[in-house]
Parts: C-alpha cells; sequence; structure tokens
C-alpha cells in the first residue's frame, strides 16, 4: 500500500511536471548555457566554432565603443526607473485619493500602452514626437506658425523614459495601489482627526508603510530594464547619432543580428550577453537574500 | 488669522474638485495616442487627421495593400496571411502556456518533491531576467534543429519566455485553495488526478483565464521574436507587416493606410482587455507577489 502511494506520487509528479521542466530546460538553461560557451568562440555566418579563449573578453575592454555602450545603459536603467517609480508612485497616490470607480478607470486606462502590442505603441510614439514637419506635435506646433522641434533628435532620453514610462508605471502604480489600500484605515483616520493634512499623512504614514513595496519594485524592474532593448529597437534604434542611445542588449543585438552578413558576428555580441547574465545572477542572489523571497518557496505541509 | 467654518468647507470642497478634475485628465492621457490613432486611420489626408473616410479599409476586401501598384504589392504578404499567423501565433502560445502552467503549478503547490525550490527560484529569475537576452543561442538552436523561419521555432521559444509567469501566478492561485477541499474530494474516492481535474482546476479557473488571456496578447503583440527568426514574408505576423511598412519609403507616404491596418491589428486586443482587463491586473500583481 505504501509503495503504490508512493508510486502514484511519482507519476502525478513526473506526468505534470516534465512538460514544464523540459520548456525550461531546452529554452532557457541550454540557450544561457550556451550564450556563455559561444562568447569563448569566433561564432559568425558561417557558423563554425572556433574557440578563441577569453579574445572576446579583451577586445571588449579595448573596444572604444564599450565605454559609450556602458554609460547608455546606466542613463537608459537609471532614467527609466526613476520615471516608472516616481510616476507610479504618483498614479497609486492620486487613484487611492479619489472614489474607488474613478481609481480603478484611471489603473486601467494607465495598463492600455503595456496592453498594446509593442510595434503600435512605437509607432504612435515615433509619429508624435517626430522630429520631421509631418509629425503630430510639430504640424500642431507650425499650425500655430511657430518654429518645429527635432524632438527625438535633440530630447532622445526623455523621449525613451516616456516611450517606456508609460508602460512601466502601470505596472508600478497597480503595486504601490494595493500596497497603499492594504494599510488599515484606522492610521489614516487618527492622523487626520489630529489634524495632519494630505501631505504629512503621505510623507509620514504612507509612505513608509509602502517603502518595502517601493524596494522591490525598484529591485525587480532594475533586473528587466537591465535586459530590455525592444522599444529602443522599434524606436530610436540607437541613434540619433554614434550610439547615443545603444544600451548593452541592443550592442549585442545589431553585432549579431544587424543588416548585413558581416553583422553576424555571434561571439562578440554573446559577451554583452553573458556579461548581463552574470550581473542578474549576482542581482538575483542580493534580493533573495535582501526581500527574504524564501519564504515564497514554504514546501506545503500535507500532500 | 482662523476661518470661519464655512471658509474651511468651501476651501476642502475646491480642493476635492482641483483632485478630481486632475485625476480625470491623468486617465484620459494614455487614451490619447490610442484617440488619434483611429482618427488617422478615418482620415482622407494620408498624413494629416482630416475628414472622415472608409477609404483606407479598401485592403480588407482582397486582403492587397496597394492594388493600384502590383509591383510594390508584391513585397508585402496578403494581410489575411499575417492575420492567419498571428493568431496561430496567439492561440497556440494561450493553450501551451495555460496547459503546462496550470499541470506545473499544482504539483509545485502541492508536493514537496527534490528540487522543488530550485525549480521555483529558477523560474523566478528567468521571470526576472526577460529571455530575450537569450536571442543569440535560441537562433542557434533553431538554425540546427531546422525550425528557424518557422511559425513552429516562435511558437516554442514564445512558450518558454511566458512560462514561468503562468507558473507563479498559478502556484499562488493553488496555494490560496484550502487542503480541506482537495481532502474532502480524496476522501469521496476522488484519486489525485480526479480530485485535480474535478475539484482543483474549476476551482482556479479564474486563474487559468488570466493566464490564457495574457498570453494570448503577449503572443498576439510578440515582435522580436519574428523579426528575428522569421525571413519569409508568407510567415510573418501583423506586427511585423506593421513595422516593416512603417520603415518603408511607400509607408511614410501612406501613415493613415497603417493606421488603419494597425486598427485591424488592434481590435482583438481592445475587445479582450475591455473585457478581460480585471484578469490581467490578476497576473500582474501576482506575477510580483508569487
Amino acid at each position: 500500500m505504501q509503495v503504490s502511494r508512493e508510486l502514484s506520487k511519482m507519476l502525478i509528479i513526473t506526468v505534470m511536471l516534465t512538460p514544464a521542466v523540459l520548456v525550461a530546460l531546452l529554452f532557457l538553461a541550454v540557450p544561457a548555457a550556451l550564450t556563455i560557451l559561444i562568447s569563448l568562440t569566433e561564432l559568425d555566418y558561417r557558423f563554425k566554432w572556433i574557440w578563441c579563449s577569453l579574445n572576446n573578453y579583451a577586445r571588449l575592454l579595448t573596444d572604444p565603443t564599450t565605454r559609450l555602450v556602458v554609460q547608455a545603459t546606466i542613463i537608459y536603467v537609471t532614467g527609466t526607473l526613476a520615471f516608472n517609480t516616481l510616476w507610479g508612485l504618483c498614479l497609486a497616490l492620486l487613484s487611492t485619493h479619489v472614489h474607488d470607480a474613478l481609481g480603478t478607470f484611471m489603473r486601467a486606462a494607465w495598463l492600455l500602452p503595456r496592453v498594446l502590442p509593442s510595434v503600435l505603441w512605437a509607432m504612435l510614439m515615433t509619429w508624435i514626437f517626430s522630429p520631421l514637419d509631418t509629425g503630430l506635435l510639430n504640424s500642431l506646433i507650425i499650425s500655430m506658425g511657430w518654429q518645429p522641434v527635432p524632438w527625438t533628435f535633440r530630447y532622445y532620453w526623455p523621449f525613451l523614459f516616456i516611450v517606456n514610462g508609460f508602460i512601466g508605471s502601470s505596472l508600478s502604480a497597480i503595486v504601490f495601489s494595493s500596497a497603499i489600500k492594504s494599510i488599515p484605515p484606522d492610521y489614516i483616520i487618527a492622523a487626520k482627526v489630529d489634524g495632519a493634512s494630505s501631505f504629512v499623512i503621505i510623507r509620514q504614514i504612507i509612505l513608509p508603510m509602502i517603502k518595502w513595496h517601493i524596494a522591490f519594485f525598484v529591485a525587480y524592474n532594475t533586473l528587466s530594464l537591465l535586459a530590455s532593448f525592444e522599444y529602443i529597437l522599434l524606436t530610436l534604434n540607437g541613434g540619433p547619432g554614434y550610439y547615443t542611445t545603444e544600451v548593452m542588449v541592443l550592442r549585442a543585438y545589431h553585432l549579431a543580428f544587424g543588416q548585413y552578413m558581416v553583422a553576424m558576428d555571434f561571439g562578440y555580441a554573446a559577451t554583452y550577453v553573458t556579461i548581463l547574465l552574470v550581473v542578474g545572477l549576482v542581482l538575483s542572489i542580493v534580493y533573495w537574500r535582501v526581500f527574504r523571497l524564501r519564504r515564497l518557496m514554504i514546501e506545503p505541509k500535507l500532500e | 488669522m482662523s476661518l470661519s467654518s464655512s471658509e474651511v468647507v468651501i476651501m476642502v470642497k475646491t480642493r476635492t474638485i482641483l483632485l478630481y478634475l486632475v485625476a480625470v485628465i491623468v486617465a484620459l492621457v494614455p487614451l490619447i495616442p490610442l484617440g488619434l490613432l483611429f482618427a488617422l486611420a478615418f482620415s482622407e489626408h494620408p498624413i494629416h487627421i482630416k475628414g472622415f473616410t472608409l477609404a483606407n479599409f479598401e485592403f480588407l476586401k482582397t486582403g492587397v495593400l496597394f492594388p493600384n501598384d502590383p509591383r510594390y504589392s508584391k513585397l508585402y504578404p496578403n494581410v489575411y496571411t499575417s492575420a492567419m499567423n498571428t493568431l496561430l501565433l496567439a492561440l497556440g502560445n494561450m493553450l501551451f502556456v495555460t496547459l503546462i502552467s496550470s499541470m506545473a503549478g499544482y504539483v509545485i503547490s502541492r508536493y514537496s518533491f527534490r528540487g522543488r525550490s530550485a525549480l521555483l527560484g529558477t523560474f523566478l529569475v528567468i521571470h526576472g531576467v526577460p529571455a530575450s537576452v537569450l536571442l543569440i543561442a535560441l537562433y542557434y538552436i533553431l538554425k540546427v534543429t531546422g525550425l528557424l523561419n518557422t511559425l513552429l521555432g516562435v511558437v516554442l521559444a514564445k512558450i518558454a519566455v511566458d512560462l514561468p509567469l503562468g507558473v507563479w501566478v498559478l502556484k499562488g492561485f493553488y496555494d490560496g485553495i484550502p487542503w480541506d477541499t482537495e481532502i474532502a474530494a480524496l476522501v469521496d474516492g476522488a484519486g489525485r488526478f480526479g480530485a485535480f481535474f474535478r475539484v482543483m482546476l474549476p476551482l482556479v479557473l479564474p486563474g487559468v483565464f488570466s493566464i490564457a488571456l495574457f498570453s494570448f496578447l503577449s503572443g498576439w503583440g510578440e515582435f522580436v521574436f519574428i523579426y528575428t527568426f522569421i525571413q519569409t514574408s508568407t510567415n510573418w505576423t501583423m506586427s511585423m507587416l506593421i513595422q516593416s511598412l512603417h520603415t518603408s519609403e511607400m509607408g511614410a507616404l501612406n501613415l493613415a493606410l497603417i493606421a488603419a491596418l494597425s486598427v485591424f491589428y488592434l481590435i482583438p486586443v481592445l475587445v479582450l482587455f475591455v473585457f478581460g482587463e480585471k484578469y490581467l491586473v490578476k497576473v500582474t500583481i501576482g506575477g510580483v507577489k508569487g
């Protein structure tokens, strides 16, 4: 009896878990290992494995573009992160201070850019902020008799912060507002009775009580921003000019899948990705400790 | 200076009205780009918003984008071919992600076994780091297996990317169901499989629905995998068709046509969004809280 129960447990686990493990192994774990291996080769359009030990890493250190790329990555991640967190906080505070129906509608509306296909969102933003006279903002400005503004040529970082931030702040708004709603109303009522203004309540009660949610969002968002490049690829594609908005993943993408055959420099491209994978892994381990994520994985008590 | 009570009431009322005004304006901001897109799609002028016409939707009749310019038309696939590919990718992704994660989420929630924490941890880390960084290796794998330039290859890669979130969210939903419910089913003579299909699965239906909706929309909007892995234009999805038109010379002159095509592409998204918004929020929160 005992043996058959063990057996049926094994059977259930195997049958129901195998597909997930298989997919994760074949399309996530193997590619991660493969990326590291490719970074040690001169793999190019001929798809021949020519080992070159750490040559690619040496090349990365001496490459004059590396500094620009790292710089762009830092600006992109910190700028977008600041936009996502601060604007998300504003949305959360605003939507919890008005009637619940309006607040819910507001958060839903801000979820829309996230749900839109990336191509459409990028196209709309490019059209609105186009530096050409045909762009929406510029055609409005011209019709009023003013000089057109070269939006994305001059203000390329703010443009990217808006394009990405409209999407990222919907997530932070939802997370923060559900945290704000879980604050016991007694605290806020007591503060109001004592004559505290809304500003004081936000600063002295709400913000301290949701600081862990904010920290978690910042940590989590840093990881995903480090690896995000889709909206840059779709809008400015590393420009304008010389590597101004070329972040690390985008650089890897261009090295591997640029327009010409000479671009298929998979070995060197994988070097950038490997560095990002290592950074991501280190950050994950740090977060693991800081946020005590282990408690999410408590073993089930019964079986 | 002391204020009389009526002055205080007026001040509070003004502030409340101001607060609501700001809130309404902020709530409408993300809808503006969408409104502009619709206005452009029905515009008489090819670049500016002007008048109202249905002419931009002519392509719906035959699926041919430039009927007056056959040479140029040949560069692009039939719109309905692209739409079909988009639907296949979205449905394939939805079906497999939902099926696989509803099984895996159950086992991870209810059983303890060796490697459970490692598996969950891996899913959490991978979910945090978008798998698009693995494009180079995925390209190599698809090339070796002969799946490059096929929709199947894209679907497989897409499933892998969306699966970790699905497992986490559904594990959370299963965790929320008390053990008593399942034990009652077992006492009544159901096997573990029977209890899973007839008792547990119906109870986590909102979770299953959320993941299905999320993975459908994720597949429907996918761009980078198509752009990287697909060369043949008959295997394009709508996202690739629109992007390719947008960056071409002809497209820059026909913005209204692209807008009309975008509206066609967007309708299913908007319908699903309006009806399923509360489920999508569940995925967003569940994905972070675990």
